[in-house]
């Protein structure tokens, strides 16, 4: 074995090899930093590069891609609050919540060597276990994997926050959103209002996109002025690796969370990334802080979402059953180059596995160093009055989401849930619960149903199954012991100070203002989602019956919930749609923009756009506004160009 | 013009540490296609089973069709191939640059005209045509050793699957024809996850496509963990019942039935069958183009398909593959694709009534 891994090391350190490996890592880099362009782009991107190539040379670039993404995307994340990648979310709310506060040296350093320790954990994982993963694998059957999607969705609860019916009724309503498409249980597409583009559902990364990158931007956009308020210095990284050092087994945990996540197909990165979040959450004892800026959220979330990326080439390597979308494309470069990953390749192709495992590992340290190298310069753009920034940013979401299906439909949907996203954000409805019932909703129902056709209710018995369920059951059962002590001991003793009066000192002393919620606002929003669920009820009863189960789990509760939010709201109502009309009018002109796209082609209205937030946003000078705008404009057009090879052509006036 | 745009943005976006070498350049001759690029539209996603087959028969192309054009794949998915098809519809330009490479997915909603399906493929031109077959396996323990043995099964059986309109239709028929009693679960998300749950016996019944059964049943069946029974079977004189090139030693499922009933069979159950199995199947990977498209175009594909096939380097790669199947293009290909996208009147509603009554399909 060792022999073979020496081979593969030596094949690696062909110069030829290391080039291509460093040029899919920077690419990597650069499209994990890009908000909405991740791994799947980056790879898509360098594959048709990869046929000019040998194997070794072709796989190693992909490689180097796809196992930094995660590292480099947590810049954005924190810098800017919009996740690099979906599984960044975690990342996105702590890591940005210290940047406001001028810790974005300490998040950055905490956030890329978890990153890196992620990386290289996956990396052991995969040089150890790929003898012995298959069997693994082999256990998760569809019962266990509804029971990690389970343990998925019970971890993000720690998401809700203090607000108890807007938080379940933001999770109700990712839900909803989760289930339009087609539905796992029968031939139902539900809730697709006749548009074929909606047949498949709804893509993560625009609603990741919408419901967090747009709604920040808007917010910035309006504001003026930098994304922080206080100097963002980050030569000091001591207080990270300080803060790295402490958080050191709760990043080792979060890891083989993470690893698991990639055994799982298709629950995958964004579900193991919660549960490890929700672990920090459990293993911390003062949990004021989460949601306002927690440096072992940041550590818990990318340590796992590193090790997911890697881990998810062990079913992809030993059942040609990709764990994720980046690792699809990378077994069809595979096949591509006529390897057939299967139980044979291990012995085949022994040396090709260590490629792979040294090429993970290489990317992972060099990647993070790199990162640490090149974040003093980008956090300077933080000074840079935001509209600046936020004019490539804005287009750079725009092509994020046109990759799903590169029709109009994504640009809508983009801004329909990026309205969405502003909405609750300034309603006071947490966006983190929403996105996880979305993503979970999906394998949830899938392998409840498939466990329940295929085993009947004796899956429940299953000892894999009790395994993982246990997961769920011990900290409840704690918990509820633990409380029942403590009532004993209160009605015993004199009236300690309860918990929730510390955590109400926690916040008082904490520095970021927490906004109060638009009155209006969450009135309107309360009407929209009363709104959405009561047609969804409607709906429902069109659909099979076993295609009815999931939208009633969101709707059940949702829509009692979102009725009982309307009357708080009418009640509650003030007039104080003027505190956010600047935010308003952003929303409005990104609106209009993706309307005239549809109607004349993304130039013009691009161009639009452009002046707009350089001239009227930003107010740059006339000069420096139309060279910087022009290149903004030849970058965005290029990239359009590159990822797609089209960019929308108009309805109404055919322009591209 | 295509490749200078690759190559300009390429060193844009990868700086100097990658170095293309000389391939990019290469003069073409003189030709039909010189200088030109065919877009091959892909409506899966990449990495997909079909995406690789097109990436596998790009450099063939570019090498046998005169001119030596470069094919360009383009990766559109959503809507189940609905929108990558609907987009073909609707830019697919008609000198024969742009062609949709497509399955049955896409062959089967238009066939029971589902809602949303805009691309008139029957009025589409066929360019050329790789087969695509499948081959059906048991778990060992239903104690079936082969296929003659399917009706006396140990175990209930129980067959994992995507949906019944698209890809699963002609394996779900195949039981129709045969008359077995088989539990379908459908809803899986795509035959690998279907591998896997057979081999973690949630499932014991499976059909796997020609790569995937080369690659990684026939192993299974080598250490005594799978039985395979039969494929779909081969295109003679019109009929599907030759046995398929990829598996030789495997009856057909018209010899299968032969051998149960005595005799050959027929009826609703078997033209169903056929129509959609010979499109999965037969002609599973079919290049379409333009209706308008002249003549010239398809004969020029007709003599690179029948060049690639006479290559060998892609005789011996196909070998390892898809164990040597070859391409079929020209007018008997076109006319039998065409021929299985417009069923009689009376096998779509049988397949409409079978699809919304077994499998609560709507239209």
């Amino acid at each position: 074995m060792f022999e073979h891994a020496f081979t593969a090391l030596d094949a690696l350190f062909d110069p030829m090899r290391l080039a291509a490996l460093f040029a899919g890592m920077f690419v990597g880099m650069v499209f994990g930093m890009l908000p909405g362009l991740g791994g799947v782009a980056a790879v898509s991107i360098l594959l048709p590069f990869i046929y000019y190539m040998d194997a070794y040379s072709g796989l190693a670039m992909l490689l180097g891609a796809v196992s930094v993404v995660y590292t480099s995307d947590t810049i954005t994340s924190v810098l800017i609050g919009a996740p690099g990648s979906p599984a960044s979310a975690p990342t996105a709310i702590e890591g940005h919540a210290l940047a406001k506060k001028g810790q974005a040296a300490r998040a950055l350093g905490v956030g890329f060597l978890a990153s890196m320790v992620g990386g290289l954990t996956g990396a052991a994982i995969l040089f150890v276990a790929i003898p012995v993963a298959g069997p693994i694998v082999l256990l998760l059957s569809t019962p266990e994997l509804f029971m990690f999607a389970l343990v998925g969705l019970f971890f993000a609860a720690s998401m809700i926050g203090k607000d108890l019916a807007k938080g379940l009724a933001a999770a109700c309503l990712g839900v909803l959103l989760g289930v339009v498409g087609p539905a796992q249980a029968a031939a139902d597409f539900r809730y697709t209002f006749d548009q074929v583009y909606l047949l498949d559902g709804f893509s993560l990364t625009i609603v990741a996109l919408g419901l967090f990158g747009v709604a920040e931007v808007i917010s910035m956009l309006a504001a003026g002025g930098g994304i922080s308020h206080e100097r963002v210095k980050v030569d000091h990284w001591g207080e990270g690796f300080r803060d790295f050092w402490r958080a050191r087994w709760l990043i080792l945990r979060a890891a083989v969370i993470g690893v698991f996540g990639g055994f799982v197909p298709a629950v995958g990165a964004s579900a193991s990334t919660w549960v490890a979040y929700g672990h920090a959450m459990r293993s911390t004892k003062d949990k004021s802080r989460f949601g306002r800026g927690e440096i072992r959220g940041i550590a818990a979330s990318e340590g796992a979402n590193n090790a997911t990326v890697i881990s998810d080439l062990v079913p992809t390597l030993l059942f040609s059953v990709p764990g994720g979308p980046a690792a699809a494309i990378f077994l069809g470069a595979l096949f591509s180059f006529g390897y057939y990953p299967g139980p044979r390749m291990i012995t085949q192709n022994p040396d090709l596995m260590f490629l792979i495992v040294w090429s993970v590992a290489l990317t992972s340290v060099v990647g993070a160093a790199l990162c640490f190298a090149i974040t003093p310069a980008l956090a300077r753009l933080t000074r840079i009055p935001f509209a600046i920034i936020a004019a490539p940013l804005i287009l750079i979401m725009v092509i994020g989401a046109y990759q799903s299906t590169s029709t109009m439909g994504d640009i809508f949907m983009l801004f329909v849930l990026g309205a969405l996203g502003w909405l609750m954000k300034h309603g006071g409805w947490p966006r983190a619960p929403a996105l996880v019932g979305f993503v979970l909703s999906g394998p949830m129902e899938q392998y409840f149903w498939l466990a329940n056709q295929i085993h009947g209710w004796s899956w429940l018995a299953r000892p894999g199954v009790l395994l993982i369920g246990s997961v769920i059951a011990i900290p409840v059962m704690l918990s509820v012991v633990r409380w029942l002590r403590a009532r004993r001991h209160a009605a015993v003793a004199a009236p300690a100070p309860a918990p929730a009066s510390g955590l109400a000192a926690a916040t008082e002393n904490e520095d970021i203002p927490v906004a109060t919620p638009s009155r209006g606002i969450s009135l309107v929003l309360a009407a929209l989602a009363a709104l959405m669920f009561s047609y969804a009820l409607l709906d429902m009863f069109s659909f099979n019956p076993s295609s009815r189960l999931m939208p009633a789990l969101a709707i059940v509760p949702g829509l009692p919930l979102s009725l009982y939010l309307l009357a708080r709201g009418v009640q509650d109502y003030d007039n104080d749609f003027a505190r956010d009309a600047n935010e308003l009018r952003v929303l409005v002109v990104l609106v209009a923009y993706a309307i005239a796209v549809w109607a004349i082609g993304v130039s013009l209205p691009t161009v639009g756009l452009i002046a707009w937030m350089l001239l009227v946003k930003a107010r740059m000078r006339l000069w420096t506004g139309l060279i910087y705008g022009a290149a903004v404009f030849v970058a965005v057009r290029l990239l359009f160009d590159l990822l797609r090879g089209d960019a929308p052509v108009g309805a109404l006036i055919p322009l591209s | 013009m295509h490749t200078q745009k690759l190559t300009a943005t390429a060193a844009l976006v990868l700086g100097s540490t990658l170095v293309l070498g000389g391939t990019l350049g290469a003069a073409a001759q003189d030709g039909l296609f010189a200088g030109k690029t065919i877009e091959v539209v892909v409506p899966f996603g990449e990495g997909g089973a079909t995406f690789v087959s097109a990436k596998f028969l790009e450099p063939y192309f570019e090498k046998h069709l005169p001119g030596n054009p470069d094919l360009d794949v383009v990766s559109r998915p959503g809507g189940g191939s609905i929108l990558g098809a609907n987009w073909f519809q609707q830019n697919a330009r008609p000198d024969g640059s742009t062609i949709l490479f497509t399955t049955s997915s896409t062959a089967n909603p238009y066939v029971l005209g589902q809602k949303g399906v805009e691309y008139k493929l029957a009025d589409y031109r066929v360019a050329y045509s790789h087969p695509f077959s499948a081959v059906a396996y048991v778990a060992p323990d239903t104690g079936i050793t082969s296929a003659a043995g399917i009706k006396d099964s140990q175990k209930p059986l129980i067959y994992g699957g995507i949906a019944a309109a698209a890809s699963d239709l002609p394996g779900l028929l195949s039981f129709e024809v045969l008359d077995i009693d088989v539990k379908a679960v459908l809803g899986f998300n795509g035959r690998g996850p279907v591998r896997l749950a057979f081999e973690q016996g949630e499932l014991n019944l499976d059909y796997q496509f020609t790569p995937v059964y080369l690659t990684q049943v026939v192993p299974s069946v080598a250490e005594g963990r799978a039985v395979p029974l039969w494929t779909g079977g081969a295109m003679d004189n019109g009929v599907l019942k030759a046995r398929d090139p990829i598996a030789p030693e495997l009856p057909s499922v018209h010899e299968v039935y032969e051998e149960l009933n005595g005799k050959a069979p027929s009826g609703i159950e078997w033209d169903a069958f056929q129509g959609i199995a010979s499109v999965t199947y037969a002609y599973g990977l079919t290049g379409y183009m333009h209706p308008d498209t002249p003549q010239g175009v398809l004969d020029a594909f007709a003599d690179a398909v029948a060049a690639i096939n006479a290559d060998p380097e892609f005789q011996a790669e196909s070998l390892k593959v898809t164990n040597g199947a070859r391409l079929n293009a020209g007018p008997d290909t076109e006319a039998a694709v065409k021929s299985a996208l417009a069923p009689s009147a009376e096998v779509k509603d049988y397949l409409r009534t079978l699809l919304s009554e077994k499998y609560g399909v709507t239209f």
